[in-house]
């Protein structure tokens, strides 16, 4: 028994570090695995671009992604990808190109993380999201983009419509 | 007036000595909407050039999965002559360094094992039994050394390899880890250099500090390295007690002057305007000074891309680079003026309207620079491109 909670464990450590830094406790897995579960599932994804050891992402995890009704409403409703800015790990685009972690923080053009990016279950981009925000931000960000009203409007006039 | 006039001249005049280019020239063969070239080795050791000829490697999906290609112009030619597939299986991040008279090394990962080849002429071999991944090469001063991210124990870690080339084909000759302990987190992403004293410098990615950090050691024969040392001058450490501490990537590495060696890398330490080129350079004691920031105001509040440092046995340095300051991606550049990075200039022919990344480049023995890079078009296909610039 011992050496399987030991097994476990371990296993869970060694996921957490190829993963680097999602929030715990949320089902993230790589782009590539993400991408093929949208297909399938018809959910949009929802990208969370960290950087190991970045303190914003941390700041994020510790004060948004752990509410637990939030945690609920992505694990529920996105498949979930984390993708590691200075990974060397690859994946491939939509377009069938296969490229590097960090390349995908090329092509998004980050300039900071966390960098959160909703896309349609096809791997088309809907919007991305620099840097921290709260837990009201993410039940907003989630409205417009399982509401649909990205097709309509930008999220600066949704939000304004909504106040 | 006109002092102050003549006096900013004779300040500008190193940076704006600028070079002359030739026309530009597409290296690939086979484009399309489908066929995705790219240049992401470790080192950005994709160009090299030897007394007569330039060698460009880099990878593509022409043939329905990832394979490795190299191209050679003799310097007199006018174009490139059809590129060769090096690789028999999937295959990434190939690199390319010159040994003499039209000969090359490539190496490559090919099926999750590092492999070289000696180019014309010589077979693929294996330059290692276990995983390994992110290859790159060095010559210099009679010696040739290969180095990679070889799996160890639950993470990868940094080895090197003496490689000894004969007439038609290579052999290994030693392989050393630069640390004999098994990593306790990530490394990757090497960088090798040797200096002209015949010493091999090694850099790399290392997350041994809860983040990336960009280390360095050396050694005077690659059979016993030094203790790694930082090239960031920026300590590890999390901010009121978040993260572990600012990100910086990518290190390159090239010999430069008599016996010094230059990195340059991608650093965060600016967090808001996203990665930086930063440089540091060792004089020959194999001691790293102060951090440099290698691109002018200009850039500062753009986010750099692919940078890589160049530098010859006369003392030029210079640096290559890609960001979107001007909206859309191009290659630029900035040389070293003594003091300090001088001011960016553009690469003429990979910069203006469409995209133009991933630059990579080599100095000749006459102080010719070879620029390679990437121009993207998502309806025509991606073309490698390359330029040579004459310095004025």
């Amino acid at each position: 028994m011992n050496v399987i909670k030991h097994l476990m464990a371990a296993s869970c450590f060694w996921a957490a570090a190829a993963l680097a830094d999602p929030p715990p406790d949320y089902p993230f897995v790589n782009f590539d695995a993400g991408l093929k579960a949208a297909r399938t599932s018809g959910k949009p994804i929802f990208l969370y671009f960290g950087r190991y050891g970045c303190a914003w992402c941390d700041h994020t995890n510790k004060k948004t992604f752990s509410d637990a009704s939030l945690r609920a409403l992505y694990s529920k409703n996105y498949e979930l990808v984390y993708v590691d800015a200075e990974s060397g790990r690859r994946l491939t685009l939509p377009n069938g190109e296969r490229i590097t972690e960090t390349e995908l923080g090329v092509r998004l053009q980050a300039f900071a993380t966390p960098l959160f990016v909703y896309m349609t279950p096809k791997g088309e981009k809907i919007m991305q999201i620099p840097g921290f925000k709260t837990v009201q931000d993410f039940r907003d960000f989630d409205r417009y983009v399982r509401g649909n009203h990205y097709k309509q409007k930008t999220l600066l006039e949704f939000l304004g419509s909504q106040s | 007036m006109r002092i102050a006039l003549f006096l900013l001249a004779t300040w500008m005049g190193p940076a704006q000595a600028g070079w002359t280019w030739s026309d530009a020239l597409t290296v690939n063969t086979v484009q399309g909407e489908k066929v995705f070239p790219h240049m992401e080795s470790a080192n950005r050791q994709n160009v090299a050039v030897s007394s007569d000829s330039v060698g460009v490697v880099w990878e593509d999906n022409r043939d329905g999965s990832p394979q490795c290609y190299l191209a050679i112009k003799p310097l007199s030619a006018k174009q490139f002559q059809p590129e060769i597939r090096l690789s028999q299986a999937e295959c990434y991040e190939p690199v390319v360094v010159a040994l003499g008279v039209g000969q090359f090394v490539a190496a490559w990962e090919e099926a999750g094992r590092v492999h070289a080849r000696r180019i014309p002429g010589g077979a693929a071999i294996k330059l290692t039994e276990a995983e390994s991944a992110q290859a790159t090469l060095a010559v210099g001063a009679g010696k040739l050394y290969a180095a990679w991210a070889e799996q160890a124990g639950r993470f990868r870690r940094i080895t090197v390899a003496s490689l000894m080339a004969t007439a038609d084909s290579l052999r290994v000759s030693h392989v050393q880890p630069v640390e004999a302990a098994v990593p306790t987190d990530e490394q990757g992403w090497p960088a090798l250099a040797v200096a002209g004293d015949g010493s091999v410098s090694v850099a790399w990615e290392d997350r041994r500090n809860h983040h990336t950090v960009p280390m360095v050691s050396h050694s005077p024969d690659g059979r016993s390295f030094a203790a790694p040392a930082r090239l960031t001058d920026i300590k590890s450490g999390s901010s009121d007690g978040l993260g572990a501490g600012m990100g910086a990537m990518r290190p390159t590495l090239s010999a430069w002057g008599k016996q010094g060696v230059a990195a340059a890398w991608l650093d965060k330490r600016d967090f808001l305007s996203g990665y930086d080129v930063y440089a540091a350079l060792d004089e020959g004691d194999r001691r790293y000074g102060r951090n440099l920031k290698v691109q002018d105001s200009f850039g500062e509040n753009m986010v750099q891309w692919h940078a890589k440092i160049i530098g010859d046995a006369s003392g030029r340095l210079l640096a290559v680079w890609d960001d979107a300051r001007d909206g859309t991606p191009d290659v630029w550049m900035a040389e070293w003026n003594g003091k300090s990075f001088g001011d960016d200039e553009a690469v003429p022919a990979a910069s203006g309207a469409g995209e133009q990344s991933d630059p990579v480049a080599a100095l000749d023995a006459s102080g010719n620079l070879h620029v390679v890079w990437l121009d993207r078009d998502e309806k025509r296909g991606a073309r490698v491109r390359y330029v040579q610039g004459v310095p004025r």
